[in-house]
This record gives C-alpha cells, sequence and structure tokens, in this order.
C-alpha cells in the first residue's frame, strides 16, 4: 500500500513538472503569438492598426504578471481548456485532441500490448525449445520483418493487399460516409479499416520483444535456481514459466514501458501512411500548419501518455517483484 | 554386506563444447555407497568433482554428458533414464544442495511457493497438510517458520542455505549431494550449517555425500573420502585411514597446507618456518633502497554509514580503532564479514573518509586527503584484490595492465618503462616473463592473474601493500606460493603489509601482529602467535574454534 501510494505521489509531482514546463517553454521565447504573427505580415507590407487589433483579439496578449498567467493557466488545464486551433477553428484543442486520442490508444495501444504478449510468449518458447524449429523460425523470422523499416511495410502492405489485390480500404479508420457510433456495423467497419495499421506494428514490433524475451530466458535458465528447481524435480512446464520466464521478464518490462509511453507520439508515420484520424497524424498537421495550441496541447498529452505508461509498468514491476516492494 | 544403494561403474563424463574437442572430465569413476553413509568428495577446482555430483543426480547438462558406465540407484541405471522418468524418480531418490545456495531461491517466489511447488510436481503431500509440512521443514533446519513468507533477497547467506537443504529434504531423498554447501558463507556461518547438516544426516539417515574443496572440514565431518585429481579419483578410503597415511602424492600434497593456527610452530610447504614472533626492527635495518620509512599511523577512526533505507538505523561500520603499521611490518586484520574489516581498508586507501579519528602516513594527513595528494598516497600504498578474475580487465594484455602504473606513477618511459614491467613479472614468478606479458587474463588460471594483481600492485613501488583476502578464491595448493611470495616481498623488498583476511590459519603464516575485529571494533591484538595461541576474547576463541581441525577431533 505504501509502495503504491509513494508511486502515484511521485506521479503528480512529475506531472506537475511536465505541466509547469509546457507553461514556461514558450514564455521564454521572446515576443507573444500575436507579435509574430504580425511580423510575418509586416513582411508584406505596413500593418494597419485595425488589422494589429484584431490579431491581437483574435490571438490574445499577456495580461498581468507571470505568476497571474500561471495560476490562469492551471484553471485552463484542469478543466482541458488549451484555446482554439488555428487550423481548425473555430474548434477547440482539447475537442480536437479528444476526437483523435481513442483511435490512436486503440489502435496503436492495442497493438503493442498484444506484440508484448505475442512477443513474450514467442521468446519464452524459443529459449524453451532451442535450437528446434520452434526456436529458428520465430528468430529468424522476427529479425527479418524487424528489419523493415515502419514506413517501408506499411507501404509494401497498401500497396499488395489494398491497392493490387483490393482486401483492405487504404485510407481512414471507418469507411466514407459513417459516422462514428456505437453500432455493431460500425465497430466492425472500423476493426476492418485498423487491421493494415495494426499488422504493420504488429510485425514490426514483434522480432523485438521476441529477440529481447528470448535472450533474457536463456540467461535466465542458466541461473542456479532454474538448476536448483529442476534437482527437485518440478515439472518442466512450472520451471519454465513460474521460475525462468517469470525472472526473465524483469528486465523487458522497461522497454515494454518505453513502448507504451511512445504509443501517442511515436504512431505518427503509420497514421500518416494510412490516413489514420489519430494523434500522430493531428500531430503531423498541426506542425506543417505552424498551429501552435494544437501542438502546445498535444506535447501536453504526449508527456502525460508517457507518465501514465512509467506509472503502470512501475505498478507492474510491484507486483511481479518483490524486491521493488520493500 | 547388504545391496549398495549407488553403484557407480566406469562413470566417464565428457565436456563437449560447440566447435570444440571433446574434453575428459571424470574418468573411470567407480564406487559404491551403502545406505547411510557419508561421504566425502574432494577435489581443487577442475578435479570434476561437481561434474560427478551432477551426473549423480541426473543433472548432466550439454555441454557435458555422460559418455560411458553406469549408475545403479536403488539398481537402476539413472544415466539411461529419460527426462520424464528421472524426475518422478527425484521424490524418495536423489536430491542436491548447490554449491552457490545463495541463488539457488527463485528472487520472486515466497520461500512458502517453494515447498508448494515441490509438493505439488511429487504430490507426496496433500494440499492440507503441506503448510504444516513446510513448517516442520522449516524447523529442522533450524529456521523459524516466518520465514515461509518471506522472499529469497529477505535472507541472509546462511538462512538461503539452510532453505534449500530443507528443499533437498522436502523430497524425503535417500541420496543427498551436497555440492560445496557452505563455501559462499561466513566462517561462523560455515560451521553452523556443517552442524546442521551432520544432525541431519545422523537424524534423517540418508546416504549424504559432501563435496567440498576443503580437505580439512571434508576429514573432519565424513567417515568416508573420496579424493579427485584430474578426473581420477586417486583416493578412497576412510577418514581415519587418510589422515593417519596418506596413500597417493596428491593427497599427501592437500594434506600437508592444512596446520592448526594454534600450535607452536605452523609450518605449511614453500612457506618458512614461523615460530614466535620475530624481531621486526633487525631485518629492516639490513634492507636498502626500497624499504618502507613510513608508518601508518590509524588513531580512533570510526566510520558511519548513513541509513541504507529511510527509517532504519545508520550502520557503525568501524567504531574507534587505533593501530600503527610499523615501516616492514606486517599486520592480520581479522575477521568474518562485516567486521569493517575492508571498510578500514578503504579508508587508508582514501577510497573512504573516516567519520571521526584521523589516518597519518608519513607526512600525509590521509583522513582529509586532497584530490591531488592522492596520487602520492596511490604511489606508495597499494591494493592487492580478493577476487583475480574481476580484478584484471578482460580486454587488456598483461603487458598493458602493468604498463599504466608505471607510466602512471613513475617517470620511466619507453624501453625503460617496459624493462621495468618485464622485471616486475620475473619478481612474481610469471616467467618466462616476455610469454606473460603478451597474454590476456583469460589465457591465465587462478593464481597467475593473481600474481598479475600483485604485480600491478607493485608497479608504483610502494611502501605499503593492502592485501585484502588475496588467497581466499584460489585452491589451497596455490594458496601458499602466493602467500610465500607476499613475505618474500616484505623480506627483499621492505613492504611493510596489512594483510586482511578470516583465515586465521593464513594470518599466522605470513603476519606478526594481528588485531580482530569484530563488529567494527578491535576486540584482540598483540603479536600473532602469541594471540592465536593464547586467545583472550570469546569471539576470537569462537572464530578459531570454527576451524577444522580433524587431528584433534579424532
Amino acid at each position: 500500500m505504501r509502495f503504491l501510494l509513494t508511486k502515484v505521489g511521485l506521479l503528480v509531482l512529475t506531472l506537475w513538472a511536465a505541466i509547469t514546463l509546457n507553461f514556461l517553454l514558450p514564455r521564454l521565447m521572446p515576443g507573444s503569438p500575436a507579435d509574430a504573427a504580425i511580423a510575418k505580415l509586416a513582411q508584406n507590407g505596413p500593418v494597419s492598426n485595425a488589422t494589429r487589433a484584431s490579431i491581437e483579439a483574435q490571438l490574445g496578449v499577456p495580461t498581468g504578471s507571470m505568476f497571474d498567467q500561471y495560476l490562469q493557466y492551471l484553471g485552463n488545464v484542469a478543466q482541458f481548456d488549451f484555446g482554439v486551433s488555428y487550423t481548425f477553428f473555430p474548434q477547440s484543442v482539447a475537442g480536437l485532441v479528444g476526437a483523435a486520442l481513442p483511435w490512436t490508444l486503440v489502435l496503436v495501444g492495442l497493438v503493442t500490448i498484444v506484440a508484448f504478449i505475442a512477443g513474450t510468449l514467442l521468446g519464452v518458447l524459443a529459449a524453451w525449445k532451442r535450437g528446434t524449429w520452434l526456436d529458428t523460425l520465430p528468430t529468424v523470422g522476427g529479425t527479418f520483418a524487424s528489419a523493415f523499416p515502419y514506413f517501408w511495410t506499411a507501404l509494401l502492405l497498401l500497396f499488395f493487399l489494398g491497392y493490387v489485390l483490393g482486401w483492405f480500404p487504404t485510407s481512414g479508420a471507418y469507411g466514407r460516409g459513417a459516422t462514428p457510433e456505437f453500432t455493431g456495423a460500425f465497430l466492425l467497419d472500423a476493426l476492418y479499416h485498423s487491421l493494415l495499421p495494426a499488422t504493420t506494428i504488429l510485425i514490426t514490433s514483434l522480432g523485438g520483444w521476441i529477440l529481447g524475451m528470448r535472450s533474457t530466458m536463456i540467461n535466465t535458465l542458466g541461473d542456479d535456481y532454474v538448476t536448483f528447481a529442476e534437482a527437485n524435480g518440478l515439472r518442466p512446464r512450472t520451471v519454465a514459466i513460474r521460475y525462468a520466464a517469470r525472472n526473465a521478464i524483469l528486465p523487458n518490462l522497461t522497454s515494454f514501458g518505453l513502448a507504451l509511453g511512445g504509443v501517442v507520439g511515436g504512431s505518427l508515420l503509420v497514421e500518416r501512411v494510412f490516413n489514420y484520424p489519430g494523434v500522430g497524424y493531428l500531430l503531423y498537421t498541426a506542425v506543417v500548419n505552424q498551429d501552435f495550441p494544437l501542438m502546445q496541447g498535444l506535447f501536453l498529452i504526449i508527456t502525460i501518455s508517457v507518465l501514465m505508461a512509467n506509472f503502470i509498468v512501475d505498478i507492474l514491476y510491484g507486483i511481479l517483484d518483490p524486491r521493488t516492494r520493500r | 554386506m547388504n545391496e549398495p544403494l549407488l553403484s557407480v561403474r566406469d562413470l566417464s563424463v565428457v565436456y563437449e563444447p560447440r566447435g570444440g574437442d571433446p574434453v575428459p572430465a571424470v574418468t573411470g569413476a567407480t564406487f559404491e555407497l551403502q545406505q547411510g553413509d557419508f561421504v566425502g568428495l574432494v577435489g581443487e577446482s577442475g578435479s570434476g568433482k561437481s561434474t560427478l555430483g551432477f551426473a549423480l543426480t541426473g543433472l548432466s547438462k550439454p555441454p557435458a554428458r555422460v559418455s560411458a558406465g553406469s549408475i545403479l540407484f536403488n539398481g537402476v541405471d539413472i544415466a539411461g533414464l529419460s527426462l520424464a522418468d528421472l524426475r518422478v524418480q527425484r521424490h524418495g531418490g536423489f536430491a542436491m544442495v548447490l554449491q552457490s545456495g545463495m541463488n539457488a531461491l527463485n528472487p520472486v517466489r515466497s520461500i512458502r511457493n517453494h515447498f508448494y511447488d515441490i509438493f505439488a510436481a511429487h504430490g507426496h503431500v496433500s494440499r492440507a497438510d503441506r503448510e504444516e509440512r513446510a513448517k516442520v521443514l522449516v524447523g529442522k533446519v533450524e529456521l523459524p517458520s516466518s520465514v515461509l513468507d518471506r522472499f529469497a533477497g529477505e535472507l541472509s547467506g546462511g538462512m538461503r542455505q539452510r532453505v534449500s537443504i530443507a528443499l533437498a529434504l522436502s523430497l524425503e531423498p535417500k541420496l543427498m549431494i551436497f555440492d560445496e554447501p557452505t563455501t559462499a558463507l561466513d566462517v561462523l556461518v560455515q560451521h553452523a550449517v556443517m552442524n546442521t547438516i551432520r544432525e541431519l544426516q545422523a537424524a534423517e539417515k540418508f546416504t549424504a555425500v559432501l563435496i567440498s574443496h576443503d580437505l580439512g572440514m571434508v576429514l573432519e565431518v565424513t567417515e568416508r573420502v573420496m579424493v579427485m585429481h584430474e578426473g581420477l579419483i586417486v583416493e578412497d578410503n576412510t577418514a581415519a585411514a587418510i589422515l593417519a597415511a596418506p596413500q597417493h602424492p596428491y593427497t599427501q600434497m592437500l594434506l600437508s597446507h592444512y596446520g592448526d593456527p594454534r600450535a607452536e610452530v605452523v609450518e605449511v610447504p614453500g612457506l618458512a618456518v614461523r615460530g614466535t614472533a620475530r624481531n621486526v626492527s633487525s631485518r629492516v635495518a639490513s634492507r636498502e633502497g626500497r624499504a618502507a620509512r613510513e608508518a601508518i599511523v590509524v588513531s580512533g577512526v570510526s566510520k558511519v554509514y548513513p541509513p541504507p533505507r529511510r527509517g532504519e538505523k545508520p550502520v557503525q561500520a568501524v567504531s574507534n580503532v587505533s593501530f600503527t603499521l610499523e615501516p616492514g611490518a606486517s599486520m592480520a586484520l581479522v575477521g568474518a564479514s562485516g567486521s569493517g574489516k575492508s571498510t578500514i581498508a578503504k579508508m587508508i586507501t582514501g577510497v573512504e573518509r573516516p567519520t571521526s579519528g584521523t589516518i597519518r602516513f608519513g607526512d600525509l594527513q590521509v583522513d582529509t586527503i586532497k584530490r591531488r595528494s592522492l596520487k602520492r598516497l596511490h604511489t606508495e600504498v597499494q591494493m592487492v584484490f580478493q577476487d583475480p578474475y574481476a580484478a584484471l580487465n578482460p580486454l587488456h594484455t598483461v603487458e598493458y595492465i602493468l604498463m599504466r602504473p608505471i607510466l602512471n606513477f613513475s617517470q620511466r618511459r619507453g624501453q625503460d618503462a617496459r624493462r621495468r614491467m618485464l622485471e616486475l613479472l620475473d619478481t612474481v614468478g610469471l616467467t618466462p616473463v616476455e610469454q606473460f606479458a603478451a597474454r590476456l587474463p583469460h589465457q591465465l588460471s587462478g593464481g597467475q592473474r593473481q600474481r598479475v594483481v600483485i604485480a600491478r600492485a607493485l608497479a608504483s613501488d610502494p611502501q605499503v601493500i593492502i592485501a585484502d583476502e588475496p588467497v581466499s578464491m584460489l585452491d589451497v595448493s596455490l594458496r601458499a606460493g602466493l602467500l610465500a611470495l607476499l613475505d618474500s616481498l616484505r623480506e627483499t623488498w621492505g613492504v611493510s603489509m596489512l594483510y586482511i583476511t578470516h583465515d586465521l590459519l593464513s594470518a599466522r603464516l605470513v603476519t606478526d601482529q594481528i588485531m580482530v575485529l569484530n563488529h567494527g571494533a578491535v576486540v584482540e591484538e598483540g603479536a600473532t602467535a602469541s594471540v592465536l595461541r593464547n586467545p583472550q576474547d570469546d569471539y576470537t576463541i569462537r572464530l578459531l574454534e570454527a576451524i577444522p581441525h580433524p587431528q584433534t577431533d579424532r
């Protein structure tokens, strides 16, 4: 219990630090967003006072002391108010992120978890049956598949399965004309659209998990407690799972945490290739259009998701390894 | 005579490394064990004793393979059994306690679950009885039943080894093989665990094989001893007969390295006789050049470490220790692990600062030494470390390893420095020097590595050498050679030596002065011979009693 409280406390503290940094960093730059916009216009000719006033009214000019601004900012964050997007004016940043987040979380998040579990199981099997085809096939196959860059695999799948064979839709998260709703037909449609991007992520990340788990597992199999368990005549399955794999998985949890943290921010390429309306695609749009409020909102969401992933892995460690619980 | 419990015929085990030539590890082992025997299996590292032990319990794994012969256990040849049949045999059959019992427990499973796993695997204890049974088993190894809730990381080394003995015992074995069960443990703990094993064997009447490198201990606890050397069982006789009249030259050699530190005169091959303390000053005068000129003066030194975890008490590692290491003298710092002896070494070499008290070496104030003076201190005070396998960078040749300190600490360069390097190799007895200079650490044996470590310590022409358990990782037959080397360095070069050890016999062999530490405090000090022959403090007496002494026992 005390372990959990410490971890939660730590999470709250880092969260506060991240939010504060997100507030401070833009303010360390000279000028305000309005100044930047006006300066840009000024390159093409003189800016009239009316234009200046309307730009300042639209983008806002900082008022009050830094501390007042900070309090106001904290209040806005608490209400998920990150301002209005330039690109999708007059939609709010919170609304845009809120619409994109579920797509990314479900697609990339779920696939990352599935890849970790499947890769770990295959790795355990490969190490346990070392030297047999159960070892060679996943090891060689995994190395081969993960050697391709992310987007290259995506393009190959898109071209052959999408365009040439026409088995799968080539873009979007759901069929043209459909509106997101919780009906069986829509969910099926969404699932159908997600198969190609999901397969891409699975293919490219599975190999890493297999190889990682295989090598730590082989190390653990040489440990004394495994030999001793065998000397005591435990069932092979018990030795493999509860003694070897249980310990071998611990170092891999750290990489799992990194992968989970990268879900929200790291899905840019896949979502771009498949025109998938997730956070990565939104971030791409924001960067291309210099949409600063949207970027700032997205960065905060990405930071928070990394922190949450670390928190989850910390808790997992606490459950799986009694040594960290103290 | 009854049918033997275990009958081994012409057993051979080979190592077949991938892409290498097979190496014989055990050749033609033949012996029988009767029900209730307690037999010792003695040999130095690489003699094949552990390989034989693993073969006897059906645990040989690639690259090791039983290549010939049979192991009849209760009339069944276990060398020919399938893995599945072998697994079933383990209940009521043979069990093994591993060398590094420290790591024999799964760190993420509670002790209770270790027992339950075994009960579930063999089904000999029902779910209803298993808690009670586990309690009885840990009780047998003198542990409270509360350890069942613990994890391996929360137990001391001795407790962990007791738990693994209890686990092996839970199989209700007829044959128990103990592979170096106490090697990694502290002296006093070793003694206690060994006593438990002895009592268990007498009470439970299982047949026991005790595998050890320590002939003295084996002779003390077992009735019959088999001596292994280079894969062959060279001698197999009762303990009494081996003690009285060892037949094989190898056994004779092993036996000659045992001595009682309490004897009037202690002698092992290659080391000069040490009677009562010799006169130090007369020898110092006869030396020239390199002889130590300055004393290390430690006065009232204490070291307190901050608490390891919040809410715990600070750790008092050393409390109020004072001594003077005279130039050219040799002093032993003796104590069990955790007694603070290594902390003292760290403070003398400036690695740690004392919490209070002062340490002086010549005009250097070591306790408040600045980074710039550290180099001067390290020119004069050098360390020899315990583990020769960890003390040398595996990527560098011996030449490189020795050239570094020469270039760092002396003005010699080029050919002059190289000459010095070869001279050092010659001093520590690694000849032909050119050949050894070109080698990498993994091409050297443990003893040779430790000689390189000593040569490295000598590279700066130090006045003082601090040797931290320099021989505890080495085989008995190599120890005497290294101790003799350290001793002769002191004789011929005149360096002072602080010899840190838990081994009272070696302390008696190479030192004149001794200090016994317990929980960071000095409990006894004086001339080595007189302290060990006539110990006053209770702790010193216990340390002395923990040493196996086969002669006086029978």
